[in-house]
């Protein structure tokens, strides 16, 4: 077993997480696991409920690894398997606040703010928690792809297996929705 | 970046003509971070191991369950040989009548039987 994965392909990793090394899983985590955490808590917030949503994409990760056939990165397939997951929550959390509460989208959504190095950059996770969180969840996985990962229109419609002109007009409804909820705030 | 500049780059930022990695970027620079907690790596991997624990006791139960159907079906297939052999020595046929009981009772007889004539 190897020491260290920091500098090892992709490919390698895959191969060694498969036949169980536990130090290569482990480098694939350090790796995404701030792409993940992008994804679900710019989803859900930043919650714990997001935590375990994150431990799940991983441990689902581990398990479909044999089925990785290395046809598109591992980056883009474990954020497929964030997506699907997270997604599944925000459905489940629908169904169940629909059931038992009449309050909008924004119960679906928590977060705690962490320590900050400073009072302003508190203030601007904060803001933009908060903007995330009165956000419809329908739009908040383009923001995020857009917005948080870095992703363009075409790598969103690409992720998200969605048309290019879906993708575009819901980012542009998205801007409208942000662009009330930030007045607010 | 005061509030208000923040806004405004946040609405900016969906642009389709804004450079999305650059702003992700700037937003990271701003404070805004997501990650999980510490020790988040260990949990999943603990969950991973436990879970793997899991897979080998369900996989161990699995092979014990097929021993068992084995030993079974062996005894069961032993005993339908056994019973069919009992039938015919005591029968002196495999027919359906002799399944029944009735392999060496005529139609004739069991008329009479039933009707009294």
């Amino acid at each position: 077993m190897k020491e260290s994965y920091r500098q090892t392909d992709e490919n390698e990793l895959v191969r060694a997480s498969i036949a169980g090394d536990k130090l290569a899983f482990g480098e694939i985590m350090e790796r995404y696991r701030k792409m993940v955490a992008r994804i679900v808590k710019g989803m859900l917030g930043d919650s714990v409920y997001a935590e375990d949503i994150g431990q799940e994409v991983f441990i689902k990760l581990y398990h479909s690894l044999p089925e990785f056939r290395g046809e598109a990165k591992l980056s883009t397939y474990i954020q497929k398997i964030a997506i699907n997951l997270t997604l599944n929550e925000i459905k489940r959390r629908k169904r169940f606040f629909s059931m038992f509460s009449q309050k909008g989208n924004s119960e679906m959504y928590e977060y705690e703010i962490a320590d900050f190095e400073s009072e302003e950059k508190r203030d601007a996770s904060e803001l933009v928690n908060k903007a995330l969180k009165e956000l419809d969840p329908k739009f908040r996985i383009i923001v995020a792809m857009r917005m948080l990962q870095g992703y363009s229109t075409k790598e969103t419609a690409e992720i998200l297996d969605l048309p290019l002109g879906t993708v575009l007009s819901r980012l542009s409804r998205a801007q409208e929705q942000l662009k009330e909820i930030l007045k607010k705030l | 970046m005061k509030p208000s500049e923040l806004k405004k780059f946040i609405i900016g930022s969906l642009d389709e003509n804004t450079d999305p990695q650059l702003s992700a970027k700037r937003l990271v620079e701003e404070g805004v971070l997501f990650d999980f907690s510490k020790g988040f790596s260990d949990k999943v991997l603990n969950k991973i191991m436990s879970g793997t624990d899991a897979v080998t006791r369900e996989i161990e139960f699995t092979r014990s369950m097929r021993f068992a159907f084995n030993r079974v079906a062996l005894t069961g297939v032993a005993a339908i040989v056994l019973l069919l052999l009992s039938i015919f020595l005591a029968e002196g046929s495999l027919s359906f009548n002799s399944f029944l009981g009735i392999g060496d009772t005529y139609d004739e007889g069991i008329i009479s039987m039933l009707t009294g004539k």
